[in-house]
């Protein structure tokens, strides 16, 4: 019986790292697709945003946008564009833009007059996609 | 004020006790190497994506305060910057990953200066401790020789060197190494605001001041991002230094006033157009360059 415990367990352990070394592998991927959206008048912020999405669970991205700059958020999951619904809202919970009411674009632009602290909420659409990788990049402009 | 940097304190103690029941409430009795599998798995688990309570934290590109320094029409300051050459002192992953992170910053600083000689130099202190991080693949000759092609044209230069930072941070979350890439997150965000703070006493620039009142929700980032390394020594000592920063950053007034965007949608461009108005006086300008500059030489020496 001890046996079979420590198989069962060992074998559930490496499910487990199966299974998540293919959901970064799948981030790696989605994250080099959604890299096209970052075009060459943009700067990155050097960094790579993602979270692993199942069903209707949301992805929370905190940042801060200053003034004078104008910023392009690049938002993908899956192997094509418009799986992924991002909002931006003000730290107020203000809603200033969903992707949702334009046909999920997979970028936008944002010309920010002043600095803002804003929180972007990101959701796999249910008519796409039932669980995935969620990426979100940024770049800016002066 | 304070109660927000209370939680603060709260959250980083509580998480270090999450860790440490996380490992006591096994079922079996581990031994010593068992305790150590559980807690590195703890970690990763918990680590990989960059979340706390399922958020993910963001510390803007120290690029962008380079460039409101030039714009701001402040003259190029060598002696602002590490010096390349010390990269000889930086032993440990933790002083290599966190100068990379300033070594990053001084470079997009030279860069933004058009200063080639310098920028060559700053490179290739990046290329060397990339090299002894394990992301060479993101700091490899391919870059230094595009870098050389391409001087003179500054945006092309700028683009290069943050697409390598992206790439290795990418390659670091590939490979639960987040404690890594959050050190050289922190390294780049604390040399722009050293950068600030220098600039801001001795020109009194009121944008440059500005850009450092608003600073106060990116050090709260900065901390959260940071909190679940904290029982390791070095890191223990880097949050408590930027947790007395951010109760200086406490006392700074920020006040936010909604207003309705405009949408441009054929070019997919969205206004914003609230207003934020930060109010920072002489005395907490004074005390957190202080705190900077501080923490700072703790980094570089």
């Amino acid at each position: 019986m001890k046996n079979n415990s420590t198989i069962l367990k060992t074998l559930s352990l490496a499910i487990g790292i199966i299974a998540y070394t293919a959901s970064f592998a799948q981030c790696d991927t989605i994250a080099s697709l959604c890299d096209k959206h970052i075009t060459n008048n943009f700067i990155s912020d050097g960094q790579d945003y993602r979270s692993l999405l199942l069903d209707d669970e949301i992805a929370e991205f905190n940042m801060t946008l200053y003034g004078g700059s104008t910023y392009r958020f690049a938002a993908c999951s899956g192997l094509s564009d418009g799986n992924l619904i991002f909002s931006v809202y003000d730290k107020e919970r203000n809603l200033l833009f969903t992707n949702k009411e334009y046909a999920n674009s997979a970028y936008w632009d944002f010309k920010i007059t002043h600095t803002l602290d804003c929180i972007i909420e990101a959701s796999l659409d249910p008519n796409n996609l039932a669980s995935g990788c969620a990426v979100l990049l940024v770049g800016f402009k002066q | 004020m304070a109660i927000k940097y209370f939680n603060l304190r709260n959250r980083v103690f509580t998480l270090s006790i999450i860790a440490v029941l996380a490992v006591s409430c096994g079922g079996e009795e581990p031994t010593d190497n068992q305790i150590d599998d559980t807690v590195t798995e703890d970690n990763t688990t918990e680590n990989q994506l960059m979340q706390i309570d399922g958020k993910v934290f963001s510390i803007p590109s120290p690029i962008q305060t380079a460039m409101l320094i030039k714009n701001s029409g402040t003259n190029y300051n060598k002696d602002i910057l590490n010096e390349p050459s010390n990269i000889t002192r930086y032993s440990t992953n933790f002083k290599k990953a966190v100068n990379l992170g300033i070594y990053g910053a001084d470079l997009g600083y030279v860069t933004m200066y058009d200063q080639t000689q310098d920028a060559i130099s700053f490179l290739t202190a990046v290329k060397s401790i990339g090299d002894d991080l394990g992301v060479s693949s993101a700091f490899d000759l391919e870059l230094v020789e595009r870098f050389e092609k391409n001087i003179g044209n500054q945006d092309s230069l700028l683009v290069l060197v943050s697409d390598a930072y992206k790439s290795s941070d990418r390659y670091l979350k590939n490979n639960q190494q987040n404690d890594v890439g959050g050190l050289i997150l922190a390294g780049g965000w604390i040399e722009s605001l050293y950068f600030a703070t220098n600039v801001a006493e001795a020109s009194g620039n009121k944008d440059i001041i500005k850009r450092i009142g608003e600073q106060k929700t990116t050090i709260y980032n900065l901390i959260k991002l940071l909190t679940p390394y904290y029982s390791k020594p070095e890191f223990t000592t880097l949050v408590d230094d930027l947790m007395e920063l951010n109760e200086i950053y406490e006392g700074v007034e920020s006040n936010y006033t909604y207003v309705k965007p405009t949408v441009d949608a054929e070019n997919k461009t969205t206004t914003i157009n609230s207003t934020t108005v930060v109010n920072i006086t002489d005395d907490q300008l004074k005390a957190i360059s202080e705190k900077v500059m501080k923490i700072r030489v703790e980094i570089i020496s």
